[in-house]
């Protein structure tokens, strides 16, 4: 199997670069800040763009830049991720679209129509990543009152219902959710299902990977961490005769030469307040984050305190809202940790850099080509 | 007169040899070059879920106002309030909703509804009470805007803290069309109703409507939703096919007087089913609404 390079997209704006915590594209701030885009400003007044206008670029970035596609993230704060894969399906030739979703919040019945719908706009370009929830104030915030390993067994049901109104002529009576009679219209019956990137890192939610991920996707980690996660995976998974591939999701800022990289976090730190230092407290009852900030360094030693192994730096959540790890250094470097990652048995990245375009084509142009000097990647 | 309201119903399933997203983005391209006012996707069963489909409406026009229907049991209304705010921030708020409450009970269960009788209406009361609730819960704050200050306990939803920040919280509530005329279908919209949508086109329970709306202080605006068959003249008429099947078969002449005569009793919204949608969205927006109007180019 090649291995397939996903982007992501930003769906709460995005910050011009990680030297300040300046959300200037989408609309995401107070007060209109200068240079701020879709929504821009001509002569005072808002120019007609959207957020959305943003993301499409983005898209059409991702794409010429040689990703298969972009994970669009959801949380509370952020732009739907349907709702952007609807609006964009049409503005994209390649692009295989990500949607993070909760189980909990879309009728399985829906989520069916709605993804068959999608296949037949984006010719089977839709992929799911799906999310049980951080929790915590968040779940409650959806109107969700399910508890932390209750999700897990809803998200099972949930795939469970999803893929028996896919295949058609399905009842189904279950402890959340009960059908009877449901399938696909003929129209959009036979579409692709979508490839399932699964999260979650509790033994609630591997045991649900087991049995339903395509890929099991986590937050980079230090690697000896990651390693014994995948293989807690690969082994509830073989109980139950399934082979999961893997996913990382990491950030990556990667400049010709390693100096310039730490410079540009140097930059970025320099600009924290104490206040920012101090953040990442919240997170709810996500065993993910909490995993996340138990890795990391000590922010008082300064910016390379922050890095736990050779070019594996736990800060980015201080310069950027989002999880904690990712790649600095040379084009070259990263492309060698990628690679090691690999020999980890990971099949999939989903990479992310601020800005998310121009970063894009950056990634796109230096890194890609060094990794697939080794590798088979996808070619979109 | 007063410019009506002058929406179609867009595709969902294939028509002939034409379907799906092409199909769509013809349709809604003729409804916007036609200076038509809006689009509903209906919601149907065995065609495309109307959420993508307006979505795509709406990236495909600048000014066209595009409902899109579907039943309250699809997601929780917290849900469909956050797909919708990113809608309206998409579109410059030209997406509303139709919730199609008095589903056939056999299509409701083979979408996992099970909920019967008047229930359906609480049920959509509550939907619209937390979706324009949260809307409107604000001031949420914490990481990524967690805690609001919206807190709603109901018989089929629950909500606690919740609430948009900006800048979701910013665009307005799509607007809400509903239909039916049954006294629970017309108590819902008094309460909770921009629009109500008579369809068949008869206007018996209208008055009802009003009177109720009143009583809660508040204003529903009218519509109806006919199939048409419109031609230029008798002769061309009587040549169409399928001028038995529709609700109403005219010239551009006789259906603007049959607007002017639903405009006279408060109607403000007309919705047209009419196929091939394509062409026929065309003859509206080219013959019949100039007839609707003062026409710029009179006596030029």
């Amino acid at each position: 199997m090649s291995i397939d390079i996903y982007w992501r997209v930003g769906t709460h704006g995005d910050q011009p670069s990680l030297r300040r915590r300046t959300q200037s594209r989408g609309g995401f701030v107070d007060v209109p800040v200068p240079g701020q885009l879709a929504p821009g400003l001509r002569d005072g007044v808002p120019d007609g763009y959207s957020y959305a206008d943003h993301v499409a670029d983005v898209v059409r970035a991702s794409e010429a830049a040689g990703f298969v596609g972009g994970l669009l993230p959801s949380f509370p704060g952020t732009d739907d991720p349907w709702a952007l894969a609807a609006s964009l399906a049409q503005q994209s030739r390649t692009y295989r679209f990500m949607v993070a979703y909760q189980p909990g919040f879309l009728h399985p019945v829906q989520a069916a129509r709605l993804t068959a719908s999608l296949q037949a706009a984006t010719g089977g370009r839709i992929v799911y990543n799906v999310i049980s929830g951080g929790g915590g104030p968040a779940q409650l915030w959806w109107g969700d009152k399910v508890s932390h390993d209750d999700r897990y067994a809803r998200t099972s049901e949930f795939l469970d219902v999803l893929k028996g109104v896919w295949a058609g002529d399905f009842s189904y009576e279950g402890r959340f959710y009960r059908v009877e009679g449901a399938g696909l219209p003929k129209d959009l019956a036979g579409q692709p299902f979508p490839e399932i990137y699964f999260s979650g890192s509790s033994p609630a939610a591997i045991e649900a990977a087991g049995r339903h991920a395509d890929y099991y996707l986590s937050w980079l980690e230090p690697f000896d961490a990651l390693a014994a996660k995948f293989a807690q995976v690969r082994t509830d998974a073989a109980a139950l005769g399934r082979t999961p591939r893997f996913a990382v999701r990491l950030d990556v800022l990667a400049r010709p030469t390693e100096e310039q990289a730490w410079d540009e976090i140097r930059r970025g730190f320099e600009n924290l307040g104490p206040e920012a230092l101090r953040a990442f407290e919240g997170g709810g009852d996500s065993v993910g984050a909490a995993r996340s900030r138990g890795f990391t360094g000590d922010p008082s030693k300064g910016y390379r305190g922050l890095e736990v192994a050779p070019n594996v730096w736990g800060g980015f959540h201080l310069l950027r809202g989002g999880p904690v790890f990712g790649l600095v250094g040379s084009y070259h470097q990263v492309a060698q940790r990628l690679d090691e990652l690999i020999g980890l048995g990971v099949d999939a990245f989903i990479l992310a850099g601020v800005p998310h375009l121009e970063e894009a084509h950056r990634i796109g142009e230096n890194v890609l080509p060094l990794l697939a000097r080794d590798h088979d990647i996808t070619i979109p | 007169m007063t410019t009506l309201d002058i929406q179609v119903l867009l595709p969902t399933r294939a028509e002939g040899v034409r379907h799906g997203f092409g199909h769509l983005r013809e349709v809604v391209r003729a409804a916007e070059l036609g200076t038509l006012s809006g689009a509903v996707v209906p919601f149907d069963p065995d065609g495309l879920e109307s959420w993508s489909v307006a979505a795509a409406a709406l990236r495909d026009t600048r000014w066209l106002r595009v409902a899109a229907e579907f039943h309250p049991g699809v997601s929780t209304p917290v849900y469909a309030a956050k797909v919708a705010a990113s809608l309206q921030r998409f579109s410059g708020a030209r997406f509303a909703w139709r919730l199609a409450v008095d589903l056939d009970p056999a299509v409701a269960r083979a979408h996992g509804d099970f909920t019967v009788g008047d229930d359906r209406y609480l049920r959509a009361a509550e939907f619209l009470q937390i979706a324009r609730g949260v809307w409107g819960g604000g001031k949420a704050s914490g990481p990524g805007g967690v805690k609001g200050e919206f807190t709603f306990e109901g018989k089929f939803f629950d909500v606690l803290d919740g609430g948009f920040a900006a800048p979701l919280s910013l665009v307005p509530f799509p607007q809400v069309q509903l239909t039916g005329a049954s006294p629970a279908a017309l108590d819902l919209s008094a309460r909770h109703g921009d629009v109500h949508i008579f369809a068949p086109p008869t206007l018996a329970a209208a008055a009802q409507l009003t009177e109720l709306a009143t009583a809660h202080g508040r204003t529903v605006q009218l519509g109806v939703q006919l199939s048409v068959l419109l031609r230029e003249d008798a002769a061309e008429l009587a040549d169409a096919p399928f001028r038995d099947e529709v609700d109403f078969a005219g010239t551009y002449a006789e259906a603007a007087d049959l607007l002017r005569a639903y405009a006279a009793q408060g109607v403000s919204t007309v919705v047209f089913d009419a196929r091939p949608r394509i062409e026929e969205t065309y003859r509206v927006g080219e013959h019949l609404r100039p007839l609707l109007e003062n026409p710029v180019l009179e006596g030029v």
